[in-house]
């Protein structure tokens, strides 16, 4: 079953920061969302050293195969409400590396890997963009612990149908 | 430098009888010499100990579809003269390929040879040999970079990885693969007595996410590979987009209009702005001093909202093409820029004066991590680290490209080698880079930014060098037809990475994070490709000793 985020959470949020074979953009523009000119920290955002420690996995990258055992490790010592905030287009769906031999591709692969290992990811929200921009990120966490609802609708579109 | 065009250069002119053809590559740059497998070792020897000259890089490659073979090519640089001599080495076998082993002679060799075992199986004979670039679970028999290999082609995972090897050590520290001083996920195994690090065990290439074949695959052309090789690493990317454009535009004889040379090298000076201070920041983090970091990042903010101005991006740029750039710099924008400059300028020297004259800071970085001049040399390092141990090396003055031969700037050198004059050498390069991008918004000439009127001939070489923030940045390439035959990436860290050996022995552990940070270390470029062991030397004398324990890092 599927834990809710607790309303707690929302006044401090810690979190982990995961790379799992990232390029370095999306991992820069973190730091710099917790430096002084974004400032994340004034909303209680800290970044912690230990995954037991965290709320919230900042995931970036397209999930290596090298990394993918580590990873999993990692996301499996969270506690729960475990909450995951896929940055960048790489952890989004794989990004310009998608059908490489040596990735997974996306989060929404891992996911599925993750379920069959036993490990529920409570919930998560993409921020896509190549590297996400730090007002996206700061954007993805406060909808990701539900200070902030989601602009966008969900919506489906299937090849060859509708506009275009 | 070629003034005799049917002669060999005279540095080479010992290799005459050992070779059986040579040839101009790459506009008259460099020269590529036909040798034979049982000369090889003699020449790469001849090379590097005889002619002194710097190794790069080697790249093994699929010419079966060609003529039949495998080849090799050792990539060799010689400063002075500012001359590449590429060694060709064919393979007729097409079944088991190999070759001789030249690290006995070229110890920097060690990595490049295990990555083409392992990317193609072409064994390198002579040496000891393992897995160092694919993850353990992948099979024996698949060589991703055959051109017989699809790109996209995934074996099915093991169940369980190998269980990780005992070391010759009793107790290490393990450092990684996810660690607070890490950003990116590496594994290092510190081996320590008492406090003191005795030993240091590397085993990278978690990033590795086959760039090289994917340039090869039909999902990419010319012009789409240079989005591709911005993304190998997210901090220097334009770094590594210059260098492919650049050899695809020698190899294919592209015009490339002045100003957009000049757009381009500026853009590779702000992209060193930030990406020292980034360093600079992250050092002062390592150390403890938090309000550094924070201070260093806040000045850092103003390079990303100027790369943004100029660009549209605040990283990956996403401005070079081949043949030129895609955006302007319009007069109306070098106010600003210039305001910038200044405010980057002066906000810099405040930091770093700041961060330098902490005592305890200071204390750290003084006399911490020390890389004498000669091990340096002899490793081939790059950048800012061959800078701090008293070796004049920069690629923008020893082999100039781009708009650099007409700025005039300094290259900062420390004789001292240790974690201090790194730092200083980096601060320093701020105030420099600072200073081309004045004199290049200075001198830039009107005209064209983009010349896409071009057509490449398959089968040419070319061979770039780009020096990154972190140093020399080279590029091998051979062009195939619409999309590069072979693409070959040999980023800084791969060269630094050897250094942190001689540096972390003998240190206290406390100081170890900084020192692995010195170099700053960017795995991403790295592992684009590529597990290392650099334990060589004995020291089994430790095993026994019942003092040896495990420290916590924190």
């Amino acid at each position: 079953m599927r834990v809710r985020p607790p309303k707690a959470l929302r006044k401090s949020i810690w979190v982990f920061h995961l790379n799992t074979g990232s390029c370095n953009a999306c991992d820069i523009e973190i730091l710099d969302v917790l430096t002084p000119f974004m400032d994340a920290e004034r909303f209680g955002v800290k970044l912690v050293a230990s995954p037991r420690h965290a709320d919230v996995a900042l995931l970036t990258g397209p999930i290596t195969r090298e990394t993918l055992p580590k990873v999993v490790n990692a996301l499996k010592a969270m506690p729960r409400p475990r909450l995951v905030l896929a940055i960048g287009a790489c952890a989004v769906g794989g990004g310009i590396w998608h059908d490489s031999y040596s990735v997974i591709g996306g989060f929404p692969r891992l996911k599925k890997i993750l379920e069959e290992n036993g490990v529920i990811i409570d919930r998560v929200v993409y921020v896509p963009g190549c590297p996400a921009r730090p007002e996206a990120i700061i954007y993805g966490l406060a909808v990701l612990i539900g200070l902030l609802k989601k602009k966008v609708k969900k919506e489906v579109k299937e090849a060859g149908k509708g506009e275009g | 430098m070629n003034q005799h065009k049917d002669l060999l250069p005279q540095r080479l002119r010992p290799l005459e009888s050992l070779i059986q053809e040579w040839r101009w590559i790459d506009k008259g740059r460099a020269v590529m010499l036909d040798v034979k497998r049982d000369k090889l070792v003699e020449v790469a020897r001849i090379l590097y100990k005889e002619i002194g000259a710097f190794f790069k890089t080697c790249a093994g490659v699929d010419e079966r579809p060609l003529w039949g073979g495998f080849a090799v090519y050792h990539i060799f640089g010689i400063d002075e003269e500012g001359l590449d001599v590429v060694i060709y080495v064919k393979i007729p076998e097409k079944d088991h390929p190999w070759v001789p082993s030249i690290v006995r002679e070229v110890p920097a060799a060690d990595w490049c040879e295990l990555e083409f075992r392992d990317m193609l199986g072409i064994d390198p004979r002579g040496r000891l040999t393992q897995r160092l670039v694919l993850p353990d679970d992948w099979p024996e028999d698949v060589k991703p970079l055959r051109k017989d290999v699809p790109y996209g082609y995934r074996p099915p995972r093991a169940e369980e990885s190998r269980p990780v090897e005992a070391g010759m050590y009793p107790s290490g520290v393990p450092v990684g693969p996810y660690h607070p001083a890490l950003h990116e996920p590496e594994y290092f195994e510190l081996y320590v007595e008492g406090e003191e690090v005795v030993d240091v065990r590397y085993r990278g290439f978690h990033v590795h996410r086959g760039i090289e074949k994917l340039a090869e695959s039909p999902r990419f052309d010319y012009n789409k590979v240079t989005f591709l090789a911005e993304r190998i690493c997210g901090i220097c990317g334009f770094v590594h987009s210059c260098a492919y454009v650049m050899a695809v535009e020698r190899a294919g004889k592209v015009e490339v209009p002045e100003r957009a040379e000049y757009i381009r090298a500026l853009l590779l000076e702000v992209e060193r702005l930030h990406s020292h201070l980034l360093w600079l920041g992250v050092a002062a983090h390592l150390l403890g001093y938090d309000a550094g970091f924070m201070h260093a990042w806040r000045v850092r903010e103003k390079t990303m909202i100027l790369a943004e101005y100029l660009t549209g991006s605040r990283k990956t740029y996403g401005m070079n093409l081949v043949g030129g750039v895609r955006k302007d710099i319009t007069p109306e924008k070098v106010p600003k820029i210039l305001r910038v400059l200044e405010e980057v300028a002066e906000g810099t020297k405040k930091v770093a004066d700041m961060i330098v004259s902490v005592p305890q800071v200071r204390k750290r970085l003084e006399g911490t991590g020390v890389l004498r001049r000669g091990d340096a040399a002899a490793l081939s390092v790059v950048g800012p680290v061959a800078r701090a141990s008293g070796l004049n090396r920069d690629i923008r003055k020893d082999y100039p490209y781009l708009a650099y031969k007409d700025v005039s700037f300094m290259v900062p050198v420390y004789s001292e080698g240790d974690n201090l004059s790194r730092t200083l050498v980096r601060v320093e390069e701020v105030f420099e880079s600072v200073e081309i991008i004045k004199q290049l918004l200075d001198r830039m000439p009107p005209g064209d930014i983009l010349n896409e009127e071009w057509d490449i001939e398959p089968g040419k070489y070319a061979v770039t060098s780009v020096e990154a923030p972190r140093g020399e940045d080279t590029h091998f390439l051979i062009t195939g037809v619409g999309r590069p035959y072979r693409w070959r990436v040999r980023a800084p860290t791969y060269a630094n990475i050897p250094a942190l050996r001689p540096m972390l022995r003998g240190q206290e552990l406390a100081d170890a994070p900084i020192t692995i940070a010195s170099i700053d270390p960017c795995f991403s470029c790295t592992d684009r490709m590529l597990v290392i062991d650099v334990r060589t030397g004995k020291r089994s004398v430790l095993v026994t000793r019942p003092k040896v324990r495990v420290v916590s890092l924190g």
